[in-house]
């Protein structure tokens, strides 16, 4: 069994990506460690995995430097095209701005790229601006960290608990599908400020993805996992932070990276309709006081901010979880 | 059976206190369900595992053996009956019975040794203490070089010995284990069997051991039960009086060929009946004709 691969390895010259360090860490020294246990009452048995090859060393070393270069390849390839991508749009946007192009479409009135470039320079110099963006990712920052606490806690009790989720589910479905924006009216009323009313709308958006996300985790949570968490000594308490929140932490971070996206566009919207400063309010008055490259400021700037927000979320899900990078789809543990 | 038992070495620092690990089950019926689709799992099964003792209970599959150690493990709740661990009601999973599951059961978030860490911090022991009894375990399992991977990185056979080591860091009395090796091909399986006994030997705990194979269950067992087919009732006990240590070659001797073709006479039968159930009488027919007059009751 242990000179088929030998043979494979070498012949196969483009061994693809981590497959072959791994089987190299993962499957030799298996071999070479069982037999420690063995080797007293049945050296017979110990033979067969014991044989160590030298030669697989080599294959794997070199299986390791054809992916590396593969995988440089294939990212420069990848930056390549992204780049052009990323210019093709703005040399478009240049073309039909700089040559005012009208068909259906009416191009004249918008600002060039250079004009936006020049306002965000100018931007940068007034401290309106940045208030305006610092504004903005405060109401992100508190509105989004509330959503994170009650909807993880909350997602956490109703997926565990069935009596809690038949209680308390029909009152989330039915608030569910009303969009954030449609809280805008009732939340002015319903906060003494107007600050207090944007931040919730804010969370109204973040919080259903979150909820959602993290019952569904939790119910998809492995029962053995849970059983050999018991039978170790875990109480409920322990069984829920050390088991069950772990175990649904991959679909809670799917939740976070939704909620973040819906929470901006939420954000946008509030700030538009009833906002004070705020990247949405400086877009929005950019359009009233006619200052077209500030809209066009604004609108990246947002794009910018939640692309930002979104990476965050990303990193902090591959710094929480780094596990899963070794965990195959649809095998858990 | 006391043959064997006897053989085995005093006990150890771990098990000062006397010998503990005593299974007794009790009239132990188990069913699903009510009326018309209730399904009767166990029925009556009485049973007792002597303290440090290896058992094995073989028997079709579908004949209740999971649910026999799920009740034991304190998973289920028995319909009748009871499970007494050294005197004391099992009323629900703990510590002092270390389970070992047909299906990987590692937290795959935890490293390796923070797994078999985990029932030592669950009681609140100190972590330099368990670190070191989680690293001291691992090296008797030949693992100790993947303390820090995680347990996607293992093999089969390694995670199944993580399990094992996992179950045992809590100094439990007993070892439940539920078909742990069916999931391995059957070289990791010869290996992991020779690495349970040694480790049984080594903490002399008891073992209530589910599996439907055969020879696994031989070559492991001080005593072999064979259930029948649902409703899981004991048809039988057979004690092995293989000497130990048991190595691979006795796997030929004229006296594991004989319990052997013992163990699986009994098992066809149960395993036709099993079918009969399940088949109308005539999907069996051609097999009827090789099986024994009770087969063939059942089928025809």
């Amino acid at each position: 069994m242990s000179s088929l691969p030998l043979h494979l390895i070498p012949s196969d010259g483009r061994a693809d990506e981590p497959a072959p360090p791994r089987a190299a860490s993962g499957g030799m020294p298996s071999a070479s460690g069982a037999p420690a246990l063995v080797a007293a009452p049945a050296p017979a048995m110990a033979g067969p995995p014991a044989v160590p090859g030298p030669a697989p060393d080599g294959a794997a070393a070199r299986g390791v430097l054809a992916a590396a270069v593969q995988a440089v390849r294939q990212q420069a390839v990848a930056l390549i095209l992204g780049a052009w991508s990323l210019g093709a749009m703005v040399l478009f946007w240049h073309l039909a701005t700089t040559y005012r192009w009208e068909f259906y479409i009416r191009f004249n009135n918008l600002p060039t790229p250079l004009e936006v470039a020049q306002q965000l320079g100018k931007a940068m110099d007034n401290t309106k601006f940045i208030h305006n963006v610092g504004m903005s990712l405060r109401r992100i920052g508190i509105g989004f960290a509330v959503a994170t606490v009650l909807g993880v806690g909350l997602g956490l009790a109703i997926g565990r608990y069935r009596l809690l989720r038949q209680l308390m589910f029909p009152a989330i479905e039915a608030l569910r599908p009303i969009p954030a924006i449609a809280w805008v009216p009732i939340s002015i009323m319903l906060w003494p400020d107007n600050e207090v009313s944007i931040v919730f709308i804010t969370f109204i958006g973040a919080f259903f993805p979150i909820l959602l996300n993290t019952v569904a985790g939790v119910q998809a949570v492995d029962a053995v996992l849970l059983r050999a968490g018991q039978c170790l000594g875990a109480r409920e308490p322990q069984l829920m932070w050390h088991v069950v929140l772990p175990g649904a932490a991959p679909q809670v971070f799917t939740g976070l990276a939704v909620g973040m996206g819906v929470a901006w566009v939420s954000l946008i919207a509030a700030e538009m309709i009833s906002g004070q400063f705020g990247v949405g309010y400086f877009t929005w008055e950019a359009y009233s006081l006619i200052s077209y490259a500030d809209i066009v400021l604004g609108m990246i700037t947002i794009g910018v901010l939640g692309l930002g927000c979104s990476w965050l979320i990303r990193a902090a899900s591959r710094w929480c979880l780094p596990w899963l990078v070794y965990s195959k789809p649809g095998s858990h543990a | 059976m006391s043959a064997a038992m006897n053989a085995r070495p005093e006990p150890g620092p771990d098990q000062a206190a006397g010998a503990r690990g005593q299974i007794v089950i009790k009239r132990l019926s188990m069913s699903f369900g009510r009326g018309a689709s209730r399904v009767d799992a166990v029925q009556a099964v009485d049973l007792t595992v002597a303290p440090g003792e290896f058992v094995s209970i073989i028997g079709p599959s579908g004949c209740g053996k999971s649910t026999l150690l799920n009740v034991v493990a304190g998973f289920a709740t028995p319909s009748e009956g009871q499970v007494l661990l050294d005197g004391a009601p099992v009323t629900g999973p703990g510590p002092e019975r270390g389970v070992v599951f047909q299906q990987y059961s590692l937290f795959p978030w935890m490293s390796v040794r923070k797994n078999v860490e985990f029932g030592l911090k669950m009681q609140g022991v100190a972590t330099s203490r368990r670190e070191q009894t989680a690293r001291t375990l691992l090296g008797l399992a030949g693992l100790l070089a993947f303390e820090n991977h995680y347990p996607d990185q293992l093999s089969g056979g390694m995670k199944q010995r993580v399990g094992i080591v996992r179950a045992l860091a809590t100094s439990p009395q007993v070892l439940l284990m539920d078909e742990p090796f069916g999931a391995l091909d059957a070289q990791t399986r010869v290996v992991m069997q020779q690495i349970l006994t040694n480790m049984w030997q080594k903490f002399r705990l008891s073992v209530l051991f589910i599996t439907h194979d055969i020879e696994e269950a031989i070559f492991l067992s001080d005593r072999v039960f064979v259930m029948t087919a649902r409703p899981g009732r004991i048809k039988a006990e057979l004690p092995i009086p293989l000497p130990r240590p048991r190595t691979a070659e006795m796997m030929s001797s004229v006296e594991f060929t004989r319990i052997l073709h013992q163990l699986r006479h009994l098992i066809r039968e149960e395993s036709l009946a099993a079918m009969g159930h399940e088949l109308d009488a005539g999907g069996l027919e051609g097999f009827a004709t090789e099986v024994g007059p009770a087969g063939v009751q059942q089928i025809v």
